[in-house]
């Protein structure tokens, strides 16, 4: 049986590396006394799945977890997980499934709210009415230029807040380069640690759909 | 802090060094009167490996009234940082200046962390001499294995607490807090505390003192709830500790003596603990530890036991420091397919006598014919070279034995392949050990030793390491050195000596140019020490007696051995500290 987990990645623990944070999850199910399945390779290694790392010091409240695992039923993974997970980590929603829903591969964007100490310009939002934007990311510790443009589906200013919604997954747009680059330009006073991931979604026809509804609805047909 | 600490975390490598957080981390927030930060002069993957510190702190936040908080070395790029913007060295917890508290205790286990301790105390704005420090600053302490003798880092502390911590440590804090209300003076409560207690040298008054030790480990505090760090450390696993001493009495081994008298853990407290540290902490492997595993009295038996909770949770069993001579193979059996590690230290029977290593040729086959019917694909040996009486005889020694590992594999071995690693190290004089009078050889007459050694363990699947020799230079003469080393310590920081232990920042001509510069010799702490003269760490009765030392040395010389405690009392002297092996 799959169990699936969404929880969050908030203070300190936004500055803990997707690999270690891996290893923190895998420790809190041995803690938890959940029953994993382990692969059944040379190194056996537990079956657990994560969505698309988010980059260190960006907060998350919609991190999804997904458990190959036997004898519990959602409620009861979710409670014995919190019981167990650092604070930071701790998990708000569950949801059983047959099958591995594959979110890393099906999660092809992300929703992120900046908090910014100052009033966001509303001028922001015209970087959509532009056919290319280009801006500095690092690849491999080698700095290129990319137009981002493609990857950003919407950017809207309200009062200090900045919503942002962009791509993730194969296509994945850095959101703190980006939001370093638009903070530059527009002046906007803001940190790394101030980006929320608030939602990830995935694609249904031309709309885009929440994970949440995807495992309710969506991804049955898959079972 | 927490806010600018935020701002600047994300420029250095690995922050989740310096945030906390980690799983069962005890209430920072209850009710305290005295609050203690726990210091330890290495990064945080090493520190948080350390069984000692995840004892202590433990202890301490257990205590009523008491909290305890941590602070490593931060790596050099935060130190930078720090250092540029004059933001304070923080603790872990609360990210409140270390300067804060009222007392900060330093663990100091290495002697090339020296310069780290005076890096430390520089980022916290702490004025490096005890001397210069006055009632507005917190108490600076130090323990841990260097205090055998703190004399070269002493001048830097308030107190030095020389023994268990469970003991010493746990006395001296809460005495404190009582003196706190009495509003004594630094000087005044120091006094007191080291008339009151064992183990507690006060550099100030070189005062003479006898190491604290926990009489009953079974009745000893130890956690079974530990902090599970949120980033990868070098000893990413749970600890039980079998017993503290050793019965062995290799002539070199410092903490052979060090660490007397003997004193076991029961069987079933260990099951026990063991089986709460894994059920709290969710580590995949768990290491049965002491300094020398394989003496345990019923050590089968206790592996049978854990093996049995490791398997229900599938966790690996990790047994560090076995010995070739009581090497049981059945318990081998059980850890099927494990890498071997052994360390025969010496290449001829003729110098493991010399050094008391009391392991046979016949024994280390025996053993090895043993492990490789049980599939052992990767053997580690280790050696030291520079032992006293050691000549190139014994060198060759050391190739015969690893051609005779691979030998034996061909013959026995049930693996595909057999990869041996052999490493040396140098011999250092360390205090406290038989050989504390020995001469440490020349860096000529190492690099000569290690060259030679390249040569003749050029054979197919061994891979020969080395132990730097500038840097086991500089660590003979930290671990003999008296209290005029400290103004070298501090020098040789200035001049950017820091993180001494990690190779990549280990620079032995800025060490040379701090002595020149102080006006110390280098030479006089590697040479021979007349066995009449009086020592700097004379003044702390550590158990073992200096004749008993002495006796030892000449033994070594007559090429004779002593038997394991275990088998008859030999006298050393430690029983009168607390209870020795029945």
């Amino acid at each position: 049986m799959i169990e699936i987990v969404k929880h969050r990645k908030i203070g300190d623990l936004s500055y803990v590396s997707h690999k270690d944070t891996v290893d923190v999850l895998q420790r809190t199910l041995k803690r938890a006394k959940i029953d994993v399945n382990y692969s059944q390779g040379f190194v056996k290694h537990m079956v657990t799945y994560n969505t698309t790392p988010i980059p260190l010091g960006v907060q998350s409240i919609c991190e999804y977890f997904i458990v190959d695992c036997n004898g519990v039923n959602a409620q009861e993974f979710l409670e014995r997980f919190n019981n167990a997970v650092p604070d930071g980590l701790k998990a708000n929603w569950s949801i059983e499934k047959k099958k591995n829903p594959n979110l890393a591969a099906n999660v092809v964007a992300s929703d992120y709210l900046i908090k910014c100490k100052n009033v966001v310009p509303s001028i922001i939002e015209e970087i959509l009415d532009e056919d290319e934007y280009f801006i500095e990311l690092l690849k491999k510790g080698e700095k290129i230029i990319k137009n981002v443009r493609p990857m950003l589906y919407s950017i809207y200013a309200e009062g200090k807040d900045l919503w942002i919604r962009s791509a993730t997954g194969n296509d994945n747009l850095r959101i703190d380069s980006f939001v370093k680059h638009i903070s530059n330009v527009y002046n906007i006073e803001t940190t790394t640690n101030d980006i929320m991931r608030v939602n990830q979604l995935v694609k249904k026809g031309n709309k885009l759909i929440s994970v949440e509804e995807y495992l309710n609805n969506e991804a049955d047909s898959n079972n | 802090m927490e806010n600018k600490l935020k701002e600047i975390l994300l420029q250095v490598e690995k922050p989740a060094r310096y945030v906390g957080g980690e799983y069962n981390l005890p209430d920072m927030n209850k009710k305290c009167e005295e609050r203690v930060c726990l210091c330890f002069s290495d990064k945080y993957e090493i520190g948080m490996s350390n069984i000692g510190i995840r004892i202590l702190y433990h202890m301490l936040n257990d205590m009523e009234d008491i909290v305890c908080e941590r602070s490593f070395a931060p790596d050099l790029d935060l130190g930078k940082i720090l250092k540029e913007k004059n933001l304070p060295l923080f603790s872990l917890e609360t990210k409140k200046p270390i300067k804060d508290f009222d007392i900060i205790g330093f663990s100091v286990q290495f002697e090339l962390q020296f310069t780290n301790i005076v890096y430390m105390l520089d980022l916290a704005n702490i004025p490096y001499f005890a001397k210069d420090r006055d009632e507005s600053y917190p108490l600076v302490v130090a323990g841990g294995p260097c205090s055998v003798n703190p004399m070269p880092y002493a001048p830097f502390f308030d107190a030095i607490l020389i023994g268990d911590g469970e003991e010493n440590l746990k006395n001296f804090v809460e005495y404190h807090k009582e003196c706190k209300k009495k509003n004594l003076t630094k000087e005044e409560f120091l006094i007191l505390a080291s008339q009151k207690f064992d183990g507690i040298y006060i550099p100030s008054l070189n005062n003479k003192t006898t190491r604290a030790v926990c009489k009953d480990l079974n009745a000893a505090y130890f956690p079974t709830k530990i902090l599970v760090p949120n980033c990868d450390i070098v000893h990413a696993r749970a600890t039980i500790e079998l017993f503290r001493g050793c019965a062995n009495g290799c002539r070199f081994c410092q903490a052979c003596f060090f660490y007397r008298p003997i004193r076991e853990r029961k069987e079933q407290l260990l099951v026990e603990q063991a089986t709460k540290l894994l059920d709290s902490t969710g580590y995949e492997e768990l290491s049965l530890s002491s300094l020398s595993t394989s003496d345990y009295s019923d050590l089968k038996k206790l592996v049978d036991d854990i093996k049995v909770e490791a398997d229900k949770r599938k966790v690996k069993l990790a047994l560090p420091s076995l010995r070739l001579d009581s090497f049981e193979a059945e318990i081998y059996e059980e850890l099927n397919g494990a890498s071997l590690t052994f360390a025969p230290e010496a290449g001829t029977q003729r110098l493991r006598d010399v050094i008391n290593k009391n392991i046979s040729d016949e024994n280390i086959k025996s053993s090895l014919i043993s492990a490789m019917k049980n599939n052992v694909k990767n053997v580690k040996l280790y050696f030291m070279i520079g032992l006293p009486t050691e000549t190139n005889e014994d060198l060759d020694g050391i190739a015969q034995i690893v051609k005779q590992v691979v030998y034996l594999h061909k013959m026995y071995g049930t693996s595909k392949i057999l990869n041996v690693s052999v490493s040396t190290n140098v011999f250092i004089p360390k205090p406290l050990t038989p050989f504390q009078w020995e001469r440490q050889i020349s860096l000529e007459e190492m690099k000569q030793k290690q060259e030679y050694l390249q040569q003749v363990l050029r054979i197919k699947n061994v891979r020969y390491t080395w132990h730097g020799a500038e840097s086991s230079i500089l660590e003979a003469v930290l671990a003999r050195g008296d209290k005029s080393i400290a103004p070298v310590i501090v020098k040789a920081y200035e001049k950017g000596c820091v993180f001494d232990s990690w190779s990549e920042n280990f620079d032995f001509e800025k060490w040379k140019q701090a002595f020149e510069e102080c006006g110390v010799d280098m030479n006089y702490y590697i040479s021979e020490i007349e066995e009449d003269r009086s020592l700097p760490w004379d003044v702390i009765d550590n158990g073992v007696t200096k004749q008993y030392l002495l006796k030892e040395r000449h033994l070594a010389y007559a090429g004779q051995t002593t038997p394991n405690c275990m088998k008859k009392c030999n006298n050393c002297g430690a029983a009168k500290l607390g209870r020795c092996f029945k």
